[in-house]
């Protein structure tokens, strides 16, 4: 258990480190028109509460299909801005996306290289979306909706109602599983974190540099990875729970944190003006 | 998601030629809007959006054969005058070959000019008339649908938006006529649905432009002055005249682009204008309202180019039949294209302007675009000579780089024996004049024989039609706190802060 609250801890980390990295280094290829706005976040909710009952009610080939492309598109954006010529960003997207397909199948679903390699590819998927989004015009106020919101759904759909635990139980039965997770104990039992809560884990910062500046960014890393860091350990201080809803803890203090800074900051800036103040190989 | 969408119902539109939509152009513009605000301007990959993607010779020629096919097609059912033309010519329009298109007649001006209504489709809602100013003759009318004016309009705000060319912070000063009916309606409501502030100042007493020019503004969210001017070149020079005559300087302006045209445009207007403005940016192209909205855009190289998607164009030999080559001389026939062309359709119309085709391979912006040199000028205005042609641009580009000749170059030109003979208006006849617009005017190409110098515009036997001339008059005077001090007179002390 120890050890695999470690590497998720370590998984966590990585992914919020290396997307603040990756949003002060490279520039991802965007939309050339529009914002990521108020409206996208409505959509992303509903798709939220839409695309888990899809998950459970399409077949098992059907989801691992979606898996696949969504991996594939997702790994090529990332590695768009760091292996500019296409055949590198191709070979390491499919040797990425393959190795997890070979381990899947023949190493078996509950091999720790399978387990080491999903997270890899987790973890780089979380820092190609949250870059996307923060690199789209994301705002801070529009991430605190999301996250609160994202609160009151994790409340009720992961501990009211039954949809998450059947849902993760489903994913993590094929490749490219969306979760960071690492097994424990006996055959088939495995402790993880979700993508969703990564990603609001490691978007949030970002958004939050954007908006208020590199203090704000680095309060809002240090208190959803300790928050992150709480929960993952509190199985190994006695509480467990079966299913946790992170987004519980995460989101209100995202929530507060917003307030704070609005407050204190007033207007959030634009990606223009962050940029005017803080130039970084993003403007290039 | 929304401005995903809205881009799947515009490519829709590019690729099988539907109708535009107005609530996609109308939600792009607000996308076009947020990244400007979000991202302090719009990357090049938007251009290539909403024009396509770069494409080959063949691929371009397959494109705009299969639209002109359906323009075609369209005319010959639904117009009176292309009805009879297609009858007469045993042409089907449906399959029509490339190099058919030179087969159908080209539609003279003096056609749309006479029978107007025979352009308009049977389906058509016509809701506008508009009228050239007339300058170069009677006016032409062209009708346009409320869904035409309207996706045009938002068209237009779309690329000014996507070029940085006019924001929500702009004031912008129109100064045409009044009679361009068609011009300044899309160009206002383009302006308007960006958030720029626009006023029509008319085609007013110079000094009256120039104190709105001047004017200070308090308006929140916009520049402190008027910041984009559009007008046509001959009331620029005007301007500039007046403005150098009258004391102003940059400081007294907050001018940051001029959009200019409607008639030969010339460096030395542009170099004149930097002057008394600063260093303003000039935009550049060509529009005509019987081919509206086809346009071109003016490149840093001086080329005009034609979105592919918009029309088709030509160039014609005037003295032969088929195209003219590359570098030679020749009238520009034009075609625009559905979905942008609704109500009246035309076909290869002679615009009656000159232009040149260029030789390629082009290395400027829009290389990828079907390419012209600029325009040299209208051909009855221009003439056969025993050595050739000599265009207005030859004349103007030599006149309007002379200090001596007021602004703007007020001038004509006709063939004598060996040549050509020149008239013009300058400051002072002098023998120094007289020699300066001589090497001029050989400078620019042009085989003079004669020369006639005069002081005053009356004097002059065939002078070329401005546009300036179209005065619209007025009872106001200029204020004379905007008028800049003169001798002392005519500024408030404040204003000098």
């Amino acid at each position: 258990m120890l050890a695999a609250t470690i590497i998720i801890l370590g998984c966590a980390l990585a992914a919020v480190l290396l997307s603040w990295l990756y949003f002060r280094r490279y520039a991802i290829v965007r939309p050339p028109l529009g914002v990521f706005n108020f409206s996208d976040v409505a959509m992303m909710l509903g798709s939220i509460i839409l695309i888990p009952y899809l998950d459970l009610a399409l077949p098992l080939w059907v989801v691992a299909g979606l898996l696949v492309v969504g991996g594939l598109s997702t790994l090529y954006f990332t590695w768009e801005p760091i292996l500019p010529p296409v055949w590198p960003r191709w070979l390491a997207t499919l040797v990425l996306v393959g190795l997890d397909l070979v381990a899947w199948q023949w190493l078996g679903k509950s091999s720790p290289w399978w387990y080491a390699i999903n997270n890899v590819f987790v973890v780089l998927c979380a820092v190609g979306i949250t870059n996307l989004w923060a690199q789209a015009g994301m705002k801070a106020r529009d991430a605190a909706i999301l996250a609160g919101a994202l609160a009151v759904y994790d409340l009720v759909f992961t501990s009211l109602l039954p949809l998450m635990g059947d849902l993760y139980t489903r994913l993590a039965m094929l490749p490219l599983a969306p979760m960071v997770a690492w097994p424990i104990g006996s055959e088939g039992q495995w402790y993880a974190i979700g993508l969703g809560d990564l990603l609001l884990a490691a978007a949030f910062p970002l958004v939050m540099r954007k908006a208020f500046g590199r203090s704000a960014g680095l309060a809002a890393m240090l208190i959803g990875l300790i928050a992150i860091g709480a929960l993952l350990v509190s199985p190994l201080l006695g509480l467990y729970i079966e299913i946790f809803p992170a987004m519980v803890v995460l989101g209100p203090l995202m929530v507060l944190q917003y307030a704070y800074w609005r407050r204190r900051c007033g207007t959030e800036r634009t990606t223009w003006q962050y940029l005017q103040a803080e130039p970084g190989r993003q403007s290039a | 998601m929304e401005t995903g969408l809205a881009q799947l119902r515009f490519a829709a539109s590019m690729l099988f030629g539907r109708p535009l939509s107005a609530w996609a152009l109308d939600r792009l513009v607000d996308a076009a809007l947020e990244t400007r605000h979000e991202f302090g301007a719009i990357g090049p990959a938007a251009a290539e959006f909403l024009s396509g993607p770069p494409l080959d010779e063949d691929a371009r020629r397959e494109m705009q054969l299969r639209r002109f096919r359906a323009q075609a097609a369209m005319a010959a059912q639904e117009t009176p005058y292309y009805a009879g033309l297609f009858e007469k010519t045993g042409l089907d329009p449906h399959r029509l070959r490339f190099e058919e298109i030179a087969r159908i007649p080209v539609t003279p001006k003096a056609a749309m000019r006479n029978t107007p209504d025979a352009f308009v489709r049977r389906s058509a809602r016509p809701a506008f008339r508009t009228m050239t100013t007339g300058t170069t003759g009677r006016p032409t009318s062209t009708y346009f649908s409320a869904h035409e004016m309207q996706t045009t309009a938002l068209l237009s705000a779309l690329t000014f938006l996507q070029e940085g060319q006019i924001g929500p912070d702009d004031i912008v000063q129109i100064s045409t006529s009044s009679r361009a009916t068609l011009g300044n309606a899309c160009f206002s409501q383009a302006c308007q649905r960006i958030g720029a502030a626009w006023y029509l100042a008319g085609l007013v007493q110079p000094s009256q432009a120039l104190a709105l020019l001047a004017e200070e503004h308090h308006l929140p969210g916009k520049k402190p002055r008027t910041s984009f001017l559009n007008t046509y070149p001959s009331y620029l020079g005007e301007l500039v005249e007046c403005g150098l005559a009258a004391g102003y300087r940059p400081a007294d302006f907050g001018l940051t682009r001029i959009s200019v045209g409607g008639e030969v445009v010339t460096a030395g207007l542009k170099a004149r204008a930097q002057q008394l403005f600063g260093p303003v940016v000039f935009i550049e192209g060509f529009g005509m309202t019987e081919i509206w909205p086809l346009g071109a855009t003016r490149c840093a190289a001086g080329h005009l180019h034609w979105e592919p998607t918009q029309g088709l164009i030509e160039v014609l030999n005037p003295e032969a039949s088929g195209p003219a080559q590359p570098g030679q001389a020749g009238t520009l026939v034009a075609t625009p294209f559905g979905p942008y062309r609704e109500a009246s359709v035309v076909l290869r119309y002679n615009t009656e302007d000159v232009v040149a085709p260029l030789a390629g391979p082009l290395t400027c912006r829009w290389r990828d675009w079907p390419a012209t040199s600029d325009i040299r000028g209208k051909l009855r205005l221009s003439i056969r000579h025993d050595r050739g042609w000599t265009y207005p641009r030859d004349v103007l580009e030599a006149l309007e780089a002379v200090e001596a000749v007021p602004l703007p170059a007020r001038g004509g030109f006709w063939a004598v024996s060996g040549g050509v003979a020149v008239e013009a208006v300058v400051r002072a006849v002098t023998p120094a004049v007289h020699r300066e617009i001589e090497a001029a005017l050989e400078g620019q190409g042009v085989p003079l024989r004669e020369l006639h110098l005069v002081e005053d515009r009356r004097q002059l036997q065939q002078p070329l039609p401005l546009r300036c001339d179209l005065r619209e008059d007025s009872f106001a005077t200029p204020a004379p706190s905007t008028a800049p001090d003169v001798g002392g007179a005519g500024r408030l002390p404040t204003e000098r802060s």
